[in-house]
């Protein structure tokens, strides 16, 4: 008992110290780049929990949850724009929950035609659903507003205390309450008997039926639900840029936030939070820093896919067993012994990129050279490619070696792991994404 | 006279031209322990999967506690108090041991697909999970992921499964299979125990099981049953002995 109670103690100290962070943070940094990053975040973390109700927790791949996060922040401008002129005022507060009713909506009618299968089928289903409804917001610019979009004021009048979201600060403040809210009750849902059978239909929808329920049924739920957490971040996203496009709904918000929660990890609650603050901050950090960034988050996205498929929650959940063992002493000097050859092949392929990428952009730039940390190069010249290129060689070569020493360690660890009988359990990956 | 736990009348399947069962005839009483054999083929497992609408019977007729069940789906058939456990064990295999059974029993208590209760605060799921834990001797193992116990283990939650919603009408398919002697023998002390007072209806390849555990037993040879009746009177049955000669039968 004790044993449990010190545990809820510390997950306790846990959970009040991201609190403090979430209220402090934007106090310590108050640049207006920094908090809308922070906004950001919050929003997508909202997101990226909903998507993981699928993926992670039912077992469910779609590649079309943006629907629901476009379609409740059209839903949620509208009844901004609805409400000027107009006598009936809510409270701007209020009006995430309404994107939420709108992301729920539509759960309720696309889940119904996508859930009657799963597996590859859901896959598709949800694909085809997703560019059907992005093929529509250009086909219905009334409610769209076509390529440009629509924009709203989020201002609507003095409101409650001064609070009237005209400063960044406020809508911080509000991001942050749906978004704490949300993640609460997205893990108090986890926690309920839907919850856990969405788990067994992940893990086995067919023992479902055995069992008394309804594993069509329990998907149909969980996607209604997911939609309405994925409304309530369209619609806090509305508020906060007061524009929304048709890139609301497309397959490239639905393809970032599968990016979010595979990156942070599927198989625990937290990863995809992790996912979205991790891949929000690359979007707008190395983004700012070279127009490749996006091969470089490919890069990334595979090597957490083939080397890490719990992604980096399990890679943290892992070590922490280790930890908690007193082994992971066992594993630095290996890891050590990796880093430099890794850091040696990461430096040769980015050194790469970059030239390739300014050769490319040459003719626009009008130089082909470029200059990383102290070191010139310059695409155009043979000797510049030369040493790049011998890095990655080395770098692949030792690396290798390295690995050789950091697998025996990991499975020196593993049998200690097991004489002590804590064996390590597979994260809850579904098969079809394993 | 009560109407019997099972019964089934002419029932057939066919899949395409192949005809698995042909006019299948079985009561089965309440509270009777009945073992199905037959050699490889036979149609048991279809049987099964017939009864718990696994697939669709192609004609006849299936009856639980009186009422048709012909055409239900597997789910409105487990809420009518039919449980079933498979041949391969069919668990869910990143759920703890404990949830896998807390899991199978959250219909039969009425929660439904509710999202407004706490899970740990269901103290009825929680007492019931436990009992069935402790039933089928997985106690120690109560938070290990059900994927990593050993096989036996694994047929033993296959079973705590099964009966966990505290179903009346028990069908387990080959619980012993793939066991040692030991395994096998613990296996047949854990069904005594968890069937006590219920209909069971059991497919078994190990003779000395069927013996053991059986108040009747059927005998299925190319899809139809060649003989229905106490163990004593299986065993004297000339047919039965012909159908098996040469096979472990005769030493059971």
């Amino acid at each position: 008992m004790t044993a449990i109670a010190l545990l809820d103690r510390r997950r306790l100290l846990g959970l009040l110290m991201v609190a403090l962070v979430i209220l402090i943070a934007p106090l310590a940094l108050s640049k207006g780049f920094f908090l809308s990053l922070l906004c950001r975040i919050g929003i997508m973390t909202i997101f990226a929990l909903s998507y993981n109700m699928l993926l992670g927790q039912t077992g469910l791949l779609s590649f079309g949850h943006a629907v629901y996060f476009g379609l409740g922040a059209f839903a949620t401008l509208h009844v901004l724009n609805g409400m000027a002129g107009a006598s009936v005022h809510l409270p701007v507060t209020l009006l995430p929950l309404l994107g939420g009713a709108a992301g729920l909506l539509f759960g309720v009618v696309f889940g119904y035609v996508t859930t009657r299968r799963a597996g590859t089928t859901f896959a598709m289903i949800s694909l085809g659903i997703g560019e059907m409804v992005a093929a529509s917001s250009l086909m219905f610019p009334a409610f769209f507003g076509g390529e440009g979009g629509i924009s709203g004021n989020r201002v609507t009048g003095k409101g409650w205390f001064g609070i009237n979201y005209g400063t960044p600060l406020q809508m911080y403040y509000l991001i942050a309450f749906w978004a704490v809210l949300c993640a609460a009750a997205i893990f108090a849902l986890s926690q309920t008997p839907l919850g856990r059978l969405a788990n067994a239909v992940r893990d086995n929808p067919e023992r479902v039926q055995f069992i008394g329920y309804n594993p069509q049924w329990i998907r149909y739920l969980m996607v209604v639900l997911a939609g309405f957490f994925a409304g309530v971040a369209g619609g806090l996203s509305g508020l906060q840029y007061e524009i929304v496009t048709a890139e609301a709904l497309s397959d490239y918000t639905s393809g970032i936030v599968i990016l979010m929660a595979f990156v942070g990890g599927i198989g625990s609650f937290y990863g995809p939070v992790i996912g979205a603050v991790l891949v929000t901050v690359l979007q707008v950090a190395v983004a700012g820093v070279t127009p490749a960034w996006p091969l470089y988050f490919g890069l990334f996205f595979l090597l957490i896919v083939l080397y890490a498929p719990g992604g980096i929650a399990g890679i943290l959940v892992e070590h922490r067993a280790v930890w908690r063992a007193g082994l992971l002493r066992t594993l630095a000097p290996a890891y050590l012994l990796a880093a430099l050859p890794a850091a040696m092949l990461a430096s040769g392929i980015i050194a790469m990129v970059e030239m390739a990428y300014a050769l490319v952009n040459g003719p626009q730039r009008g130089t082909t050279q470029l200059q990383i940390l102290f070191l010139p190069l310059d695409g155009a010249t043979v000797a510049s490619w030369t040493f790049p290129l011998a890095m990655v060689g080395l770098g692949l070569f030792l690396l290798s070696r390295a690995w050789r020493s950091v697998a025996q360690q990991w499975q020196r660890v593993n049998a200690a792991l097991q004489a002590r009988g804590t064996l390590r359990a597979s994260a809850a990956v579904p098969s079809e994404v394993r | 006279m009560t109407a019997p736990a099972l019964r089934l009348t002419s029932v057939c399947k066919s899949f395409g031209r192949s005809s698995i069962l042909k006019e299948v005839d079985l009561p089965v009483a309440v509270g009777e322990r009945h073992a199905i054999i037959g050699p490889n083929g036979a149609g048991k497992s279809t049987l099964f999967n017939l009864v718990s609408a696994r697939f669709p019977v192609s004609s006849g007729r299936i009856e639980l506690k009186g009422e048709d069940i012909t055409g239900l789906l597997p789910l409105e058939i487990n809420r009518r108090g039919l449980s079933r456990s498979f041949q391969i064990t069919n668990i869910f295999p990143n759920l703890t041991v404990f949830d896998n059974l807390r899991c199978s029993l959250l219909w039969a208590l009425g929660y439904r697909y509710s999202f407004w209760h706490r899970l740990d605060g269901l103290r009825d799921a929680r007492e019931r999970a436990e009992q069935v834990l402790e039933q089928i001797g997985l106690s120690r193992r109560r938070s290990t992921p059900a994927g990593v116990l050993s096989y036996a283990e694994q047929r033993a939650l296959e079973i705590g499964i099964t009966i966990a919603g505290g179903a009346d009408v028990i069908l387990l398919d080959e619980p012993t299979s793939g066991m040692s002697r030991s395994e096998s023998d613990e296996a047949v002390a854990l069904i005594r125990r968890v069937t006590e007072g219920k209909t069971l209806v059991m497919v078994e390849h190990d003779m000395s099981v069927v013996f053991g555990l059986a108040d009747r037993i059927s005998v299925l040879v190319y899809g139809r049953i060649l003989a229905s009746g106490t163990p004593a009177e299986i065993r004297q049955n000339a047919a039965v002995q012909e159908a098996y000669l040469g096979t472990s039968f005769h030493h059971a």
